[in-house]
């Protein structure tokens, strides 16, 4: 059988120490700031893979693609990411809703 | 990592069988070039086949750095074209008095493409190519199934 580790119980009511965790503690702010920045990059590469996917469609309708299937994959991963942002947005209003809805 | 390591490794193999494929059509359209390229002496040599090899793309420095460093959770990176090699088996003689490249004894030097081995090759990669697409619409399908979780 294994020790207990003597830290263990140091780290476990360290954690329960509340002046310690008025250190650590993150205001709304924060949060909402954070999300937001999180959300501004993810939008920001979902945009990125759209416009690579334009220059590849823009490339091939002047003949300088060199592969047709270069051009797709780009088509689809930009499509997969727009998805994917569509399908978080709609979670986010969902949980919006929800919280909307709540009883007081 | 990233989600669309799977598609990009698809993606370098349809590049590298689409170039694949190009090299057999020219295998295919010289299959009777007499006056490819001269020689020294100023006389004309026929097409050579060109081979294609293949290289995985994992094997560069950074993943044997990665590999020694412990984290080595990289998959392979898909494939490239290593080299464009020439064929050196030997010319095919043709007995063809009339032809303007024939020799003293009437012998004209055809290239040593053999159409039914460029066929057997264009097949291959044509399959190694679908084979490919199949892969890659496997993966995004798995994307698209990710997404339907939770709705």
């Amino acid at each position: 059988m294994k020790p207990i580790d003597p830290q263990f119980f140091t780290q476990a009511t360290a954690s329960l120490n509340p002046q310690q965790t008025q250190q650590n503690q993150v205001t709304a702010s924060d949060v909402q700031q954070g999300f937001a920045n999180e959300l501004k990059n993810a939008i920001n590469k979902v945009n990125s893979a759209q416009q690579a996917s334009n220059q590849q469609t823009n490339a091939l309708v002047n003949g300088e693609a060199d592969n047709l299937h270069n051009v797709m994959i780009a088509a689809e991963k930009a499509s997969v990411t727009l998805q994917t942002a569509t399908e978080m947005q709609n979670k986010a209003v969902d949980a919006y809703n929800k919280v909307m809805r709540m009883q007081l | 990592m990233s989600i669309f390591d799977g598609l990009n490794a698809n993606a370098s193999a349809l590049t590298a069988n689409r170039f694949k494929m190009d090299v057999v059509s020219s295998n295919i359209a010289n299959a009777n070039t007499t006056r490819a390229e001269q020689n020294e002496d100023g006389e004309w040599v026929p097409y050579r086949r060109k081979i294609v090899s293949q290289e995985s793309r994992g094997a560069s420095f950074d993943s044997f750095l990665q590999k020694s460093l412990g984290r080595s959770d990289n998959p392979g990176q898909g494939v490239r074209i290593n080299s464009v090699e020439e064929d050196q088996s030997p010319f095919k003689q043709v007995y063809q008095p009339s032809h303007p490249d024939a020799n003293e004894d009437g012998y004209v030097q055809m290239p040593n493409v053999d159409p039914l081995e460029e066929m057997l090759e264009l097949m291959s990669t044509s399959r190694s190519y679908e084979a490919n697409v199949t892969a890659l619409n496997a993966s995004k399908g798995m994307m698209m199934k990710a997404l339907e979780i939770g709705r």
